[in-house]
């Protein structure tokens, strides 16, 4: 047994990988905050300790790695679909979204105007599921339990109407290059508007007892301060840079499909600590729900919802690069096509891989008691990150 | 302004095509000639043509909104640093590395995009350098854009394009015990298929 | 229909097998109070069988001994009782809360068997003890942490006579046994031999030992104005006026103290569960967890019970139970059926006011899990060393103005006489 695990280390060791390594100085502590720990989720980063204070922080993703950038060149542009949305499940409206913009521009289809509003919908709903899911996690971060409940079970109006349009409560495959699955079931509108208006009452509650809790400041405010000019250089997306300060959503400054006939404010802080990056999404649920009943508002009456394509679309060689606003922050897809229905290379580029550099940059220095409050407002989703 | 896909410009660098692309004015041999390049885009990129010199600097694409640049890897330092402090191009969204065994080559991407220009903030630039396959060794970017480390890390585990100078050239997402090829190479199949 | 009758099979057979000889042993060898000037034999007593009013001597003088006092009433069992209760009340009140149903599939109603449910999990599961752990402590400390719970049990009066070990300075004894769950948590934090405890030991330690002091000097005020360190003594000095209403500082910093001593949330940073996954509890497991809630929750009636001694005036009440159920004494039927001998109206008014005021402030305690975040540990150490000694001492202040100015205290405007 011994044996065996000397022998992976030094293979291991020989491609440059380095294990866990207790560090030498006694007075400081290896904590691996691991892939099986309640405040972490499937992301290992290993922090050394000295005392409360962190002193180094070392980022260790790849638990749930799948190769899913491999897999996409294996299969047809279609067929991706499915494995392409496992790395967010609930939002995956958006992470097929921008892969449907870019094979739509790489081979040429052009969406019809209703499947284009029925995928602005089902991206914000998604971006509603992903941001109360998120949200019930930092309560539990926090150690508030009716902060994880609450979100929890407002979500599943949410979910509920993803499952009349997409038959899926979660991986709802619904985005397809060409436009969507299938039209929106009768009703849906209504319903749609009934669970927005309930839905905003309870963010308005939300703010008024999960914000204004003292403890809850207390444990946020002045934590993990990103200034400006830092999120600006780390390259950090989303939630993360709108709350130092820097007004920038894909929706509003690359509008894709619809979003140029919408309009909406682009929510952003300045203090960039723990509070603002979570006050944020909250911002942004509010303002998708407008962007929701102007969607529902402006959507044409009937028309076709996805464009007449073969079963495996090519296109002429070439490459696209399209992104999207996710609720984690912009997700861009790459893909080169080499004239063949397979495509050639697809990179994914995801925003919890980018707001990962922000980690070891804010923790280093501040207190362990502080790291989950930290951590999880990097809106960070770790499935996503390995993809 | 949304993108309209059926407006195509013509790339002239395609994977099949053996290196290097003529320059993008050329009438090389490209089918149609669609609209021409625009002028905003085709702007930034003589910036930085007439800084370095047409020599150094290959366009292979201009689109809206999209520019494609490819330069030699001595040169990438450079040019990166030339493009931060003077276009504003002021992070990089993320660094992929395609792997081309027909020309022998891997091509590492770099998207750069702008969060403080507001007349850029749509606008990604990418820059592109080629390298061999058998001998991958690229100069790092990371101390021109910091947002590159994790990426450039990724791309050495996965293509096996080592960085000079990037602190950690190591396993980042794979398996501990990973001793297979760099997954993303053309030669690694899944298994199965 | 065949199920019932296997069921009263099996229990002809085990109460003719067991359960008598088991009472002719412990006939033999208990000693019997006379009854009516007759040395009670076991035959005498079977002969209840036939004329029952001969139970009541027998359930009276086993009302007042020790080991009923100690074991059941108001020992351990009345304990774990209400700790059991408090643990199912708990989790419905959470849910309810949170919007949420809680226990629902066990037992008919709501899930009332839910407890036993799980209880009977607990006892199944696989006990794993880490390696390189301290054995002897690893399995002495959930044992000696429910013991210590019930000791404070044992102090607090319910009842007036009802206390189990009445102590001359009873407050005094509390707190010395409350300092014992400190080093409880830091023992089995460190024979656990992992990261995760060791942290959540240090943290239990601190936490512990910053809220021990505001803890009694909030009580030593209650002590000034009663003159006693009797529990007993204090819960009849509050008699008319409740020490609440004299100082209500002090309660309040009781409270939050005790709040701190439970490891309740917002205080349950021992047990982060999101930072150090369960911090000293972590390596437990089965039985080990089982006991530890128990204790856990017997301190919270412990807690609560003292709160209710200190400063809500214990037992007072007013009397809406009948002092006597029958007018003079009774012989035969009608004496059995009101209780000769064994009911005392004053005693059961005592039991049921303090039960309902102790269950009052248990829903107190549970209340915050439902509203607040975990609080910071420099946070907690800052408030438990500064704020709370100087509200205690405010009260401090309070209390002896109030016996100097002649308002409570022997010979005091608000004294009864």
């Amino acid at each position: 047994m011994e044996k065996n695990l000397e022998h992976q280390i030094d293979e291991s060791e020989k491609l440059g990988m380095q294990i866990v390594k207790e560090s030498e100085d006694d007075r400081l502590m290896t904590l691996s905050v691991g892939p099986q720990h309640p405040g972490s989720g499937h992301f290992r980063f290993t922090i050394k300790v000295d005392g409360d204070y962190v002193v180094h922080c070392d980022p260790d993703p790849g638990y749930v790695h799948r190769g899913e950038e491999k897999m996409c060149e294996y299969r047809s542009f279609i067929q991706n679909i499915p494995h392409l949305e496992r790395p967010v499940i609930h939002d995956s409206a958006n992470i097929t979204y921008s892969y449907s913009l870019a094979v739509e521009e790489l081979v040429g289809i052009q969406v019809p105007r209703r499947g284009q509003f029925i995928r602005a919908i089902a991206s914000e709903l998604d971006r509603q599921i992903y941001t109360l899911y998120w949200l019930a996690i930092y309560g539990i971060f926090l150690g508030h339990s009716t902060m994880f409940m609450w979100p929890t079970g407002d979500r599943e109006l949410f979910i509920d109407l993803m499952d009349a349009l997409s038959g899926a409560r979660v991986t709802h495959a619904f985005n397809i290059p060409g436009g969507v699955r299938n039209d929106i079931p009768d009703g849906f509108k209504d319903k749609c508007l009934r669970h927005i208006s309930y839905f905003e009452k309870r963010l308005k509650e939300y703010e008024d007892i999960f914000y204004t809790n003292p403890l809850f400041i207390q444990r946020t405010e002045g934590v993990g301060i990103l200034t400006k000019e830092d999120a600006i250089g780390l390259g950090v997306t989303g939630s993360v840079l709108r709350a130092s300060g820097v007004p920038y959503d894909i929706r509003k400054a690359e509008p894709y499909d619809v979003y140029n006939e919408i309009d909406f404010k682009v929510q952003y802080m300045k203090s960039g600590d723990s509070l603002a990056r979570a006050y944020v999404p909250l911002l942004d649920m509010k303002e998708s729900c407008h962007i929701m009943r102007q969607l529902l508002d402006k959507m044409p009456e009937s028309g076709e919802v996805r464009a007449k394509l073969q079963p495996t679309p090519k296109g002429p060689p070439g490459e696209a690069y399209r992104r999207v606003e996710s609720g984690r922050g912009a997700l861009g897809y790459y893909i080169v096509s080499d004239g063949s229905p397979k495509p050639y290379r697809v990179k994914i580029s995801v925003g919890s891989f980018r707001n990962m550099i922000a980690l070891p940059h804010l923790l280093v220095g501040s207190k362990l008691a502080d790291m989950p409050s930290v951590y999880w407002s990097l809106n960070y989703w770790p499935v996503e990150a390995d993809r | 302004m949304s993108q309209d896909p059926k407006n195509k410009p013509v790339d002239s660098t395609t994977p099949s095509q053996p290196p290097p692309s003529p320059p993008a004015k050329a009438a090389a041999p490209p089918a149609k000639k669609e609209t021409e390049v625009p002028a905003f885009e085709k702007g930034l990129v003589s910036q930085i043509i007439s800084r370095f010199g047409d020599d150094k600097i290959k366009v292979a694409y201009i689109r809206p909104l999209r520019m494609k640049v490819n330069v030699e890897p001595l040169d990438m330092v450079e040019v990166a640093t030339f493009i931060r402090d003077n276009l504003g191009f002021d992070h990089a969204e993320s660094v992929t590395g395609t792997d081309y065994p027909k020309d022998n080559q891997i091509e590492v991407i770099y998207q750069l995009g702008s969060y403080s220009k507001d007349d850029i903030a749509a606008h990604i630039l990418s820059l592109t350098t080629r390298t061999s396959r058998d001998d991958a060794l690229l100069p790092t970017l990371i101390n021109v854009y910091r947002s590159a480390e994790y990426h450039e890390r990724e791309t050495f585990e996965m293509l096996g394009v080592y960085f000079e100078g990037h602190p950690r050239n190591e396993r980042f997402l794979l398996p501990e015990d990973w001793a297979d090829l760099p997954p993303l190479r053309k030669e690694f199949r899944i298994r199965g298929r | 229909m065949a199920s019932i009758i296997r069921l009263i099979l099996w229990i002809l057979i085990i109460v003719s097998l067991v359960g008598l000889p088991l009472i002719f042993i412990i006939l033999f060898y208990l000693p019997l109070p006379p009854v009516n000037g007759d040395v009670l034999t076991p035959y005498l007593f079977l002969s209840m069988m036939v004329d029952p009013t001969r139970t009541l001597p027998i359930l009276h003088f086993i009302i007042h001994t020790d080991l009923f006092k100690v074991a059941v009433f108001p020992g351990f069992a009345f304990a774990a009782l209400l700790a059991a209760v408090t643990i199912f009340v708990e989790r419905k009140f959470l849910a309810k809360m949170q919007l949420r149903i809680g226990p629902l599939y066990c037992g008919k109603i709501e899930g009332i068997l839910q407890l036993l449910a799980d209880g009977l999990k607990l006892i199944a599961k696989e006990i794993i003890i880490p390696s390189g752990a301290d054995k002897p402590i690893f399995w002495a400390a959930p044992i000696a942490f429910v013991a210590t719970a019930a000791a404070v049990v044992a102090l607090i009066p319910v009842a007036p006579g009802w206390v189990v070990a009445n102590v001359n300075v009873g407050i005094i004894a509390v707190f010395a046994i409350l300092g014992f769950f400190p080093l409880i948590a830091l023992l089995f934090s460190w024979a656990s031999n992992s990261k995760y405890p060791f942290i959540g030991g240090l943290r239990a330690l601190h936490q512990m030992i910053a809220f021990e002091i505001p803890f009694f000097l909030s009580a030593l005020s209650v002590v000034i104005l009663s003159g006693s360190l009797n529990l007993t003594d204090i819960a009849k000095a509050q008699h008319p006026y409740w020490y609440i209403f004299f100082l209500p500082i002090s309660a309040f910093v009781f409270f939050i103290s005790s709040l701190a001593e439970l490891e309740r949330i917002p205080f349950d940073l021992p047990e982060a569960e999101s930072e150090i996954v369960a911090g000293w509890l972590t390596e437990t497991s089965g039985m080990i967890f089982g006991l530890i809630q128990l204790g856990s929750y017997v301190k919270v009636y412990a807690l609560s019970a003292l709160f209710v001694v200190l400063f809500l005036g214990g037992w007072a009440g007013p009397q809406i139970f009948p002092k006597e159920l029958a007018h003079g004494p009774t012989a035969g039927l009608m004496g059995l059926l009101t209780l000769q001998g064994v009911y005392n109206g004053v005693t059961v008014n005592a039991i049921f006011w303090f039960t309902v005021k102790t269950f009052g402030i248990i829903m107190l305690m549970l209340l915050p899990r439902g509203i607040s975040p975990r609080i910071r540990i420099d946070i907690l150490l800052h408030t438990g060393w500064y704020k709370l000694i100087v509200l205690t001492f405010i009260n401090m202040f309070i209390a002896l103005a109030l016996i100097y100015g002649g308002i409570l205290g022997p010979g005091g405007l608000l004294t009864a006489h």
